[in-house]
């Protein structure tokens, strides 16, 4: 199964996976890095490089919560064939991933999927239920 | 292809935990099921798609099905809907 982890400033991550958990009643299998407003990034390189050395059998994508920020400077260099980074991760994108990775294990399809769907969770409300009236 | 009608009972509607569980509970069948709500038609194994419905309580939906197993799959939903999503005592 594709591993997923959330790398995020402070603990956007860790609230992410809960209320996923709490919406599906059920455990995510997701690992977060929560980055301190007072680190330089270091300590994260190196437990990033260790979740991904403990799931070098596996497809992993990287999800990080704005381009640009360090969570995502920080996952960029580890994009290779068997790991994705995907940013700006939002809940109906987390949704996307927890309940399709084991159906689509396909590292590429479900990377769109889950873009897809992240993409798809915003609206604005007064256009959206306007078009629907 | 079956066809039926249900009224939303539970408070807080097709809100995220009762749309997660229908879309699992639709998950577990093989037949093709469908969420249809004024103008639009979702996938009932779609949690997002559900969603996008914003149904609210009181609101009728009607559950199509089509698949060897469409029968059951519009019971069980149908149950589903009638427990409340078991949010309710």
């Amino acid at each position: 199964m594709i591993k997923g982890l959330i790398i995020t400033h402070g603990d956007l991550g860790r609230e992410l996976i809960q209320v996923a958990e709490k919406i599906l009643e059920r455990k995510a299998d997701l690992a977060f890095l929560s980055l301190n407003w007072e680190d330089d990034g270091s300590d994260m390189d190196d437990q990033l490089d260790r979740f991904i050395v403990k799931n070098k059998n596996h497809d992993i994508i990287i999800f990080t919560d704005m381009f640009g920020g360090s969570p995502s400077n920080i996952s960029t260099r580890f994009i290779n064939q068997k790991i994705e980074v995907i940013s700006g991760i939002n809940l109906p994108g987390l949704l996307k991933f927890i309940t399709y990775r084991e159906k689509q294990t396909d590292l590429k399809k479900l990377v769109k999927i889950i873009e897809k769907g992240a993409i798809d969770g915003i609206s604005i409300l007064s256009e959206y239920l306007g078009e629907k009236k | 292809m079956i066809e039926k009608s249900q009224t939303i009972l539970n408070k807080l509607g097709l809100h995220a935990r009762a749309a997660a569980k229908l879309s699992h509970l639709a998950n577990s069948f093989n037949s093709d099921i469908h969420i249809v709500f004024n103008e639009d038609r979702v996938n009932a194994k779609s949690l997002l798609g559900i969603l996008t419905l914003a149904a609210a309580v009181g609101n009728d939906i009607t559950i199509v099905a089509e698949g060897d197993d469409e029968k059951e799959a519009v019971a069980a939903i149908c149950d589903l809907f009638n427990r409340k999503f078991d949010e309710e005592n």
